[in-house]
Order: C-alpha cells, then sequence, then structure tokens
C-alpha cells in the first residue's frame, strides 16, 4: 500500500504542494514567533546581564504598586539611605541611580527624535563620573560635569546629527533648555539601549529633573574584593537595621538580574500568546483547506479506491493510503515550515532594528521547542484534517467501482442543520455570556464562542452553499452570458466543496470585519466624545500618547494660560494609581478651568469643587462599588502611599476616564510631572486664527507639541486606531493568503476532474479566454460567498464587543460599510488572482486529449 | 422549413495528401497516410474500418480538433490547417457540430442550454422557429429544463445531435454516435441524422464500426492502416460487412 501512497502523491504533485503551502505558512508563523520571543528573550537576559554585571547589591524602595509585569513600581530612597549602604561593611562603592522617565533630545533639524508615546522610550540618566557601576560607557569626548551639560547614546546622535561640542536642546519636565553635549555614549556593545534614547545629566541635574532633589531610584553597590554578594546582602540588611527596613529591599546582583529577565519574559510571553493566536487562525484557516483537498482527492479517487477494495484492500488499508499521503505532506511541509519559520524571525528581527529597536547582536536563538511545536502541530493538524476525508475513504463500498463516479455523496441534512446549528447558537450564547454577565474568565468564554460559531459555520456552509452561491452569482449570466452561466453553476455544482473552500476566508473575514467595526465604533466614539464632552478650541497635545511619565513640561501650560487670548485652559496629567487593588488611571486637571473645558455629565458635585484632597469618579465606578457624594476612598500612589480621598464629583461621561483629581493632588501625590495635553478655550471675540498664532508662538519652543484643533485631534486619534488596525490586518492577512491559496487549491482540483466537460466545451467552441473567465468568476464567486457570510459574523461579534462595551463609554456603533465594501472588494479581486493558475492550466487543456479522457 | 441549404457542386470538407505521424525514425506510426477524400454537401458520409486503423484519427483532423504533420484539411474553401488556436475554436464553434460517444453534454446546463451553447458561448442567440423545429424533430420539448443526469442516454445523445444541428454548421462530425446505445435508441439516433441530411441538407460525417449505422448514410469510406481502400455508395449492411470482412477480420 506504500507503493500506491507513494505514486499517489507523486501523480498530483501541483496538489501535493498546494496542500503543503497551507501548512508550511501555519508552521512557518508558530515557529517563527518562538524563535523571535528566543531571540528577543535571549538579547535582553544578555542584556541585563550585561547591566548588572559590576552590580553586586541594588537597595531600593518597597513596591507601592504592582505591575502586570512584575517589576512594580516604588517610591525614590533619600541620600540618607546612600549615605547608610555606603557605612556598610564589604561595600566597595556605593552610587544613587537617577532616572528621568522623559528627556526627549531635539535634533539638528529642530524635530524631537523618537516617539516615546509608540516605540522606545525617551530617557534621562544620572551620570557618575567614575563608576564602576555606570551601564554606559563613553566612547567620545567626556562625560557632563556641570548642570548644563550631557552626554547622549550613539544612535541617538546620529538620528539627531549630533556630535560632541554641539549645543543640544532637551525636552524634560523642565522648560526647554540648551546644554552642551560633552559625550557620547554606547551601552554595552549596543548603540542604544535597545532603542530607547539615553541623556546623561549630572547627578543633582538629573534628580532636579526628576523632581526628586536628594533622592535615587535605587541605590547600585560593588562590593569589596572577596565580599560575596550574598554576604553583601546581609551586610548592607544589617545595618539599615535603624534605617526602617521595612521600607527598603536589598538585592543581590544575581537577583536584580534575575528579577528583570523574569519581568521581560513575562512581557515577551504576552507578545508570544498575541502572535501564537494569530499562528493559531492561520494553522485552522490551513487545516480547513487540508481538509477540504483530502475530501475532494478521495471523492476524485473513489473509483479508484473501490477497485483497491475490489481486488482485496482492506479498509484499513485504503484508510491507511490516504492517511498515509498526510503523513507525508504532514511531515514535510513542517520541516520546510520550521526552517521559513527561522528565516521569518531573521527576517523580521531586521524589520525591528529597521524600525529603531535596536537589538545587540545577538545570533538567532533557536530552541528546540521552536522546532518541536512547528513540527508537532503542522504535523497533528494536517493528520487530524485527513482523518474524515480517510474514513470516507474507507467506507467506499466495492460496487461503486462498477458504476460511474459518484462524485459526493448528498449532506445529510437533518444531521447537519442539528450539529452546526446547535454549535452556531451556543456560540453565540457563550460569546454573549462573555461579554455581558461579567463572568471571571471572561475572554475564554468569548474566545469558545466565537470558535464554535465557526465551527457552526463550517457545518452548516454546504445546506446552503447552492443556494447562496446560485444569489450570488444571479446577476453573471446577465452580464458574462454562457460564461457567467458555467462559472455559476460550477460553483454551485459542489456545495460541501465550495462551502469548505468559503469557510477558509469566511474565518480571516470575520476577524477582519470584526476588527474594521470595532475601530470604526472606536472612532466614532471618540468623535462624538470630544465634541460632546471636550469642545474645546485647541488641544496642544505632547508626545506621550496619554502614556503616564511622557509629556510636555507644565511650564508649557502655564505659559498658554498667561496668553491674552486664552479664557481657560489647563494641562491634563495621566497616573497610575490603586484602587481596590487594582491598578488604574487617574486623570489629572485644573478643577475651575476643567469646569469650563469639559462636559463630562455631571451627576453629583462639580469638577470645579475638588480640591487636592478630593476625588472625581465615573458613575459607573460610583455605582460598582456604591460609592456617593462625600464617601471617602483610598487611593494609593507610588509617592505617598495610601491617600485617603473624598469622592467630591460623580460623572457619566467617562470616555476618558474614570477618575479625576486636581492638579494640585497630582502633583503631590506623583514625583513626574508632565501635562499628556494641554486644552485652552478662547476668549469671546478671539478667530480662531489669532488663538493658534497665540499658541503656536509659545509651542515653537516645543518641538514636542503639536497645536490641534477639535478636528485635528480626531484626525490624529483616528491615527493611532489606524495604526493599530493595521497591525492586525497584516497578522490575519496570512490567515486571508492561505485561504486564497484553498480557492486555487480546490479549483485546481475540481479542473482535473472537469477534465472532460472543459474539452467539450472547448470542442463546440468555446475560446481558452472563456474558459479562465469562467474559472475567474467561479473562485470570485467562492471568494464572495466566504467574504459575505465572513462579514456577517464580522458584524455580529463587532456588535456584541461594542454593545458589552458601553458602559466603559463606548457609545457609538459604525459598521464601516466603505471599508467593509473595499474588503469585499479587495478579496475578490485577489481571488482572481487565486484563480490564475487554475484558470490557465484547464485553458491549456489539449482538447483531443481531454474528450478521450477516461 | 424556412431556409435550405441547396445541394451544390462545391464541397463541404476535404482532405489533401493528409498525413499524421506519431513519433520519428524507426518507431513512427503513420496514422494517416496521404489521404485524400472529398465530402460533399447535404451528404451522409461514413467512415469505417479496423481499430487502428486512422478513421478517428481522419476525423478529429477534418474537425479542426487535431492537426496533420502533412498535407491539408479544408472546411469548404477554408484552409483549416493553418489557422491559429484562435481561430480554429471560432470555426468549430460557427461552422462545425460535433455528436461525440459519450458525455455530449455539459452536467450543469439543462438540455435547452446545452441544445444552445455553442450560439451562447459565440454572444448570439439562435433563430427561435429553428431551434423549436429541431426540438420537435428530436422529440425533445419535454425534456427542455432537464438536466443530462435526468435524462436517458438515448435522450442524451438526441440533445447533443440537436447541439449539433442548433447552429447550422456545414458540417457535423459524429463519432461513434451510437456506441454506447442500444439499438432502439441508436435506430432513433441514426433516423434523425439521416433526417437532417435529407430534410434540412445538412452535411454529416460519422465514424462507425457498425455496419447497421453505415447503412443509414449516402456513402461509406473504409480505412485501412491510415489509407482510404475502398468505398460504397447507397450502402445496404450486408455489403458493408462483406467489405469490412474483406478488409481485416
Amino acid at each position: 500500500m506504500w507503493k500506491v501512497t507513494r505514486r499517489g502523491l507523486a501523480a498530483n504533485k501541483l496538489r501535493f504542494v498546494l496542500t503543503a503551502v497551507a501548512v508550511v505558512l501555519g508552521v512557518a508563523f508558530v515557529s517563527g514567533t518562538l524563535v523571535l520571543t528566543a531571540t528577543i528573550g535571549k538579547t535582553f537576559d544578555d542584556l541585563f546581564t550585561n547591566i548588572y554585571k559590576n552590580t553586586d547589591a541594588v537597595v531600593r524602595a518597597q513596591q507601592r504598586l504592582s505591575s502586570d509585569f512584575g517589576t512594580g513600581e516604588r517610591p525614590n530612597v533619600p541620600q540618607s539611605l546612600l549615605d547608610a549602604v555606603r557605612q556598610a561593611p564589604g561595600v566597595a562603592q556605593a552610587e544613587g541611580d537617577v532616572q528621568i522617565a522623559y528627556a526627549q533630545v531635539v535634533g539638528k533639524d529642530g524635530k524631537a527624535v523618537g516617539n516615546p508615546g509608540n516605540g522606545p522610550p525617551t530617557l534621562g540618566f544620572g551620570y557618575h563620573p567614575s563608576s564602576q557601576l555606570s551601564v554606559f560607557h563613553l566612547v567620545e569626548g567626556r562625560g557632563p560635569t556641570s548642570d548644563d551639560e550631557v552626554a547622549i547614546d550613539r544612535n541617538t546622535a546620529d538620528a539627531a546629527k549630533l556630535s560632541v561640542g554641539d549645543p543640544v536642546r532637551i525636552l524634560t519636565t523642565a522648560a526647554p533648555k540648551t546644554y552642551h553635549l560633552t559625550g557620547i555614549v554606547k551601552f554595552g556593545d549596543a548603540n542604544s539601549l535597545v532603542g530607547a534614547s539615553a541623556t546623561l545629566f549630572t547627578i543633582p541635574r538629573a534628580q532636579e529633573l526628576a523632581n526628586a532633589p536628594g533622592q535615587y531610584s535605587q541605590i547600585s553597590v560593588k562590593a569589596a574584593p572577596g565580599v560575596s554578594q550574598t554576604q553583601l546582602q546581609n551586610n548592607i540588611q544589617k545595618s539599615l537595621a535603624s534605617q526602617e527596613l521595612g521600607q527598603y529591599q536589598v538585592l543581590t546582583g544575581k537577583q536584580i538580574t534575575k528579577e528583570n529577565q523574569d519581568a521581560l519574559q513575562k512581557q515577551l510571553s504576552f507578545f508570544n500568546v498575541a502572535l501564537l493566536i494569530f499562528a493559531l487562525i492561520s494553522l485552522v484557516v490551513g487545516s480547513v483547506i487540508i481538509y477540504n483537498t483530502f475530501s475532494i482527492v478521495v471523492a476524485q479517487r473513489t473509483r479508484e479506491m473501490a477497485l483497491l477494495r475490489a481486488i482485496g484492500a482492506s479498509q484499513r488499508q485504503v484508510m491507511g493510503q490516504v492517511f498515509g499521503e498526510s503523513v507525508v505532506i504532514g511531515l514535510l511541509a513542517s520541516a520546510v515550515g520550521v526552517a521559513s519559520g527561522v528565516l521569518l524571525a531573521i527576517g523580521l528581527k531586521a524589520a525591528m532594528s529597521a524600525i529603531g529597536f535596536d537589538l545587540p547582536s545577538t545570533g538567532v536563538v533557536v530552541r528546540p521547542v521552536a522546532i518541536i511545536a512547528g513540527l508537532l502541530v503542522g504535523f497533528v493538524v494536517t493528520v487530524l484534517s485527513a482523518v474524515v476525508p480517510a474514513r470516507q475513504a474507507a467506507r467506499v463500498p466495492p460496487v461503486a467501482a462498477l458504476r460511474d463516479v459518484a462524485i459526493e455523496r448528498p449532506p445529510r441534512r437533518g444531521v447537519r442543520l442539528a450539529i452546526g446549528g446547535g454549535g452556531m447558537l451556543i456560540g453565540i450564547g457563550l460569546l454573549f455570556f462573555g461579554l455581558f454577565a461579567n463572568p471571571g474568565n471572561a475572554i475564554a468564554y468569548v474566545g469558545l464562542g466565537a470558535a464554535l460559531v465557526f465551527v457552526g459555520a463550517f457545518v452548516l456552509g454546504p445546506l446552503f452553499a447552492r443556494a447562496l452561491s446560485l444569489v450570488i452569482a444571479a446577476p453573471l449570466p446577465k452580464i458574462k452570458g454562457m460564461t457567467g452561466t458555467l462559472a455559476r453553476q460550477n460553483a454551485a455544482r459542489n456545495p460541501k466543496r465550495t462551502a469548505t473552500t468559503a469557510t477558509a476566508l469566511l474565518i480571516g473575514v470575520a476577524l477582519v470585519g470584526f476588527i474594521t467595526i470595532f475601530a470604526a465604533s472606536a472612532k466614532a466614539t471618540i468623535s462624538s466624545a470630544v465634541d460632546q464632552q471636550l469642545g474645546t478650541d485647541f488641544i496642544v497635545q505632547g508626545p506621550g500618547n496619554f502614556a503616564p511619565g511622557i509629556g510636555l513640561s507644565p511650564k508649557l501650560a502655564e505659559q498658554i494660560a498667561a496668553l491674552p487670548e486664552v479664557d481657560a485652559s489647563t494641562g491634563l496629567r495621566v497616573g497610575d494609581v490603586g484602587i481596590n487593588n487594582s491598578r488604574t488611571t487617574v486623570n489629572s486637571v485644573d478643577p475651575v478651568a476643567g469646569a469650563k473645558l469639559f462636559n463630562l455629565g455631571d451627576v453629583a458635585g462639580s469638577l470645579r469643587s475638588l480640591t487636592p484632597d478630593g476625588i472625581g469618579v465615573s458613575k459607573r465606578k460610583a455605582d460598582d462599588h456604591h460609592w456617593k457624594l462625600g464617601d471617602t476612598i483610598p487611593v494609593t500612589f507610588v509617592k505617598t502611599g495610601v491617600q485617603t480621598l473624598k469622592v467630591q464629583f460623580i460623572y457619566s461621561k467617562n470616555t476618558f476616564g474614570d477618575y479625576y483629581i486636581s492638579l494640585a493632588s497630582y502633583e503631590k501625590n506623583f514625583t513626574d510631572q508632565l501635562d499628556s495635553s494641554v486644552f485652552v478655550n478662547l476668549k469671546p471675540g478671539v478667530s480662531p486664527d489669532q488663538g493658534r498664532q497665540a499658541i503656536e508662538s509659545v509651542t515653537k519652543s516645543y518641538p514636542n507639541a503639536k497645536v490641534f484643533d477639535d478636528a485635528q485631534f480626531k484626525a490624529d486619534r483616528e491615527k493611532q486606531i489606524n495604526g493599530f488596525v493595521a497591525l492586525v490586518y497584516l497578522l490575519l492577512f496570512l490567515a486571508l493568503f492561505i485561504a486564497l491559496i484553498g480557492i486555487a487549491n480546490t479549483l485546481a482540483l475540481s479542473i482535473t476532474e472537469r477534465t472532460r466537460e472543459l474539452g467539450l466545451l472547448r470542442a463546440v467552441g468555446m475560446s481558452r479566454s472563456q474558459v479562465r473567465s469562467a474559472i475567474r468568476w467561479e473562485s470570485v464567486i467562492i471568494s464572495l460567498l466566504g467574504t459575505i457570510n465572513g462579514l456577517a459574523i464580522g458584524l455580529l461579534f463587532g456588535w456584541s464587543v461594542v454593545r458589552a462595551l458601553k458602559d466603559q463609554g463606548f457609545n457609538s456603533f459604525a459598521i464601516a460599510p466603505g471599508q467593509l465594501l473595499v474588503v469585499v472588494i479587495i478579496l475578490a479581486v485577489a481571488s482572481v488572482g487565486a484563480a490564475i493558475f487554475p484558470a490557465r492550466r484547464a485553458a491549456k487543456l489539449d482538447v483531443l486529449r481531454a474528450i478521450s479522457t477516461e | 422549413m424556412t431556409t435550405t441549404v441547396p445541394p451544390t457542386a462545391t464541397l463541404a470538407a476535404r482532405a489533401v495528401d493528409a498525413s499524421k505521424i506519431y513519433g520519428s525514425g524507426e518507431t513512427a506510426v503513420r496514422a494517416l497516410d496521404e489521404i485524400a477524400v472529398d465530402f460533399g454537401r447535404a451528404q451522409y458520409t461514413a467512415i469505417m474500418g479496423p481499430s487502428g486503423s486512422g478513421k478517428s484519427t481522419l476525423l478529429h483532423c477534418l474537425a479542426g480538433l487535431d492537426r496533420l504533420t502533412g498535407g491539408k484539411v479544408f472546411l469548404g474553401d477554408l484552409d483549416i490547417s493553418t489557422l491559429s488556436e484562435k481561430e480554429l475554436t471560432k470555426v468549430r464553434r460557427d461552422r462545425i457540430g460535433f455528436v461525440f460517444q459519450t458525455y455530449n453534454l455539459i452536467p450543469t446546463l439543462t438540455a435547452l442550454e446545452n441544445i444552445t451553447l455553442p450560439a451562447a458561448l459565440a454572444g448570439r442567440s439562435e433563430e427561435q422557429q429553428w431551434v423549436d423545429q429541431i426540438i420537435d424533430t428530436v422529440r425533445l420539448r419535454d425534456r427542455l429544463s432537464h438536466r443530462p443526469s435526468e435524462l436517458s442516454g438515448g435522450q442524451q445523445q438526441r440533445v447533443a445531435v440537436a447541439r449539433a444541428l442548433a447552429s447550422r454548421p456545414e458540417v457535423i462530425f459524429a463519432d461513434e454516435p451510437t456506441g454506447n446505445l442500444d439499438s432502439r435508441a441508436s435506430g432513433e439516433i441514426l433516423d434523425f441524422m439521416r433526417r437532417a441530411v435529407t430534410e434540412f441538407h445538412q452535411t454529416i460525417v460519422m465514424v462507425t464500426h457498425d455496419p447497421k449505422a453505415a447503412s443509414y448514410a449516402d456513402r461509406v469510406v473504409f480505412l485501412a492502416d491510415g489509407r482510404i481502400v475502398d468505398e460504397l455508395r447507397e450502402p445496404n449492411p450486408d455489403a458493408i460487412l462483406d467489405k469490412m470482412r474483406e478488409l481485416g477480420d
């Protein structure tokens, strides 16, 4: 039987290749993801080992706010702690580290270098002149020695086109200031800290810019010769006993290295899972295609198999033959897939470097798990996809050999309807339950529900494919005449085949549709929220994209407020706090100006009345936690610990956040003072042009500030969303591409089966171009079937998710019909592309041979 | 009948020194060996010969489905051996009709759609009256909306004959049109083809190995080893059978 299997594969190389491609791509995605994350992981592991090479111990404050990724946030430590640590026995050197969350270099062209809102951060550090503990080393010039001197990393210097001796403007929490560039540093071997820019100030200057005079973010310690890290740790702990040890933590160099490595692994595994989900989607689509291919092959070879059975092959042997083919395809394709995955990872790493994530030159790390997982997934998916067709093959009765080929068994309608309909209903039920009933692991319910909806569509497909294809293609005979009639009938003739092929596309399209609708709804929500809740004349947008710790110097807001054209203005600062044991974001504005500028839908109290010990909460949160005006809430701040704030304001429009505090409170409770943006209303009688001129006269010395009116602000927000959507499209592209290969595959197989018919058509006068056209249109019909049904499911997903987010301020549902139509058109055109190869094969058929084919 | 094609002295099709050689050198096989044969208009010609005599090859070459390796074939005055694939397709669609032994119909099209298929491919429609006349002649009126799978073998061949007639081709080439039918259905098909020649002045060239089928023709041409070895006019089954015996068996 092995011989028959081998011959079967050899005889149908094209089919073999097309089927294999579907597996190869999915496996490449899986392996590529694992290799890439392992490579990045290794890079960072090395990086941290390098960073803490000379650090034997670290002393820092206990964490006040935990982060999802383990590192946590801690208050600064005082000079007195550094002094105490230096006194501890076994300490050769101890230095206070100062880190500034935001320090952006302005290039020679006057533009701020880097994009901290969406890319690697732009950090500042204190520079120790004679420290073995520093992670930077000078490659040019010298370190800063006075408060108006800085050194910057090689990468940033190159990007900013700056060299030693140049003046350099740095944007920080202080007003923009020009420094002298005294040196260029490298970070280990790398030109930058993985793309982050670094500006080195003198320690006092750095402390000032970190809003922490006399304080350090942590203390790094180098042990005296002969003192082990653990001894050093013990010594420091003992000597700190008087210093309220409970407040501080002493870690060995090994521990801090490990902590950083673990935190990064955790972040990477999140990234990993996200990518693997897309890989999985591609694999599911691939397996639908493999299943379809084997089903068609089995149908086509019914006679051959019946003959084998008639001459004495057992059911097992026939099944084994189909199974054997799948094993060969699975193994070969997975192997090729793993190899392609490694190449993919190399390519992606290069691409990441190209967009600014400067990874130190570590070779690609291929762990056994990447190979094994790729091989296993590809192999299992292929073989499982072939199980059902193989069983069908085995059931072929020997007498079938004597009859004409029975192409496809009619679908068992009742069973299909029950299983498919049931699956779909349960799926929708789980989806809604996950979204609306707020169960513990909502994502699991939603994911399972979505998967069941797809299974339902897969099972139900063959029941409706014929009717739907005929309806979709109804205008075709009128447009394309006989060619159109043939295309329409051909698409409808094997409902199961057409449906399965379309389902592969449906999955990708449903997800594309969902994302498109979700993004359109998000844009509409923001747009209406800007109109209803902000209604300000101008918004000066900072670089941080509303992330805490990045933004504009508060000096800018002060200068704007002082403009004679301005009626009311306030900076908006965003910070992380802990409320009710969970980390959340709090907005901060000037209460008086804010009350003039924003319309938050006051329910009780007012924004204006917020005092430094007060807090405004959204109605949603107030309802959830049964807070009412005058209640007190414990809020955890990194800098000041737990503070009890009084509910002074409850509001209903929470699109931009659930909590507000006053700027006075923010200044007291947060270290970094940076405005995400500044909101401005003009005095009556000041024209928008005059207003803009006035504001721009201030912002011209802030290259990190952009002046937007409402429409421009909306456009900017939409751009952010579009960037995210483009990324998801890119990841789903593979699933769509595989589905299109599936269409090509199905068409190619169908054409083999219709050789005689094509020969006859050609004999009675169908031209080659007509043959090609008919196959192209058949491809378009299959594609439209998948696309239209996919969009229907995408619409369901989109609608339910948007509805579920309603109380988080997501109050617009937009379908984006234009964009969805573009999706339909693109896929219809792409399906024409998918048909090129099969159509050419069909047109090239030798007429005489075709009509004499058995 | 509204228009009749008058029998003329000109020829519907002919082969001049037609050769078809497969392979080369020692192993070359001469399927057609410099054949010269004429087919008169409004004439019903049967081509007979033992297996491997080249009769199907001759038919295929005459019909523009296959190409000669030497000599020429004409359809009317048109030398089709020089035509491009595109031109040949058009000739087949507009000037030639086909009836094959099996698989004559497109399974996804109805009987009527199959009948008018060549015209539809050309983007024109046949004259309704003519189509009606053919449909009535082959007695398919009540089967027009059926698909091939819902028709008997005989009915399927009748649809095929109707399709061949519908475009009023210069020549209908039939390759064993009754090869798969029982004698009653065969008789019907042969009868229709005979009537097409007599009543509509259709030219038919038919390959067959069945003396009874050949006896419906005006003339029988006998092939052996790629050459024309004999012919009969106004044949009867017994005379044909005698010739066949002489030839090979």
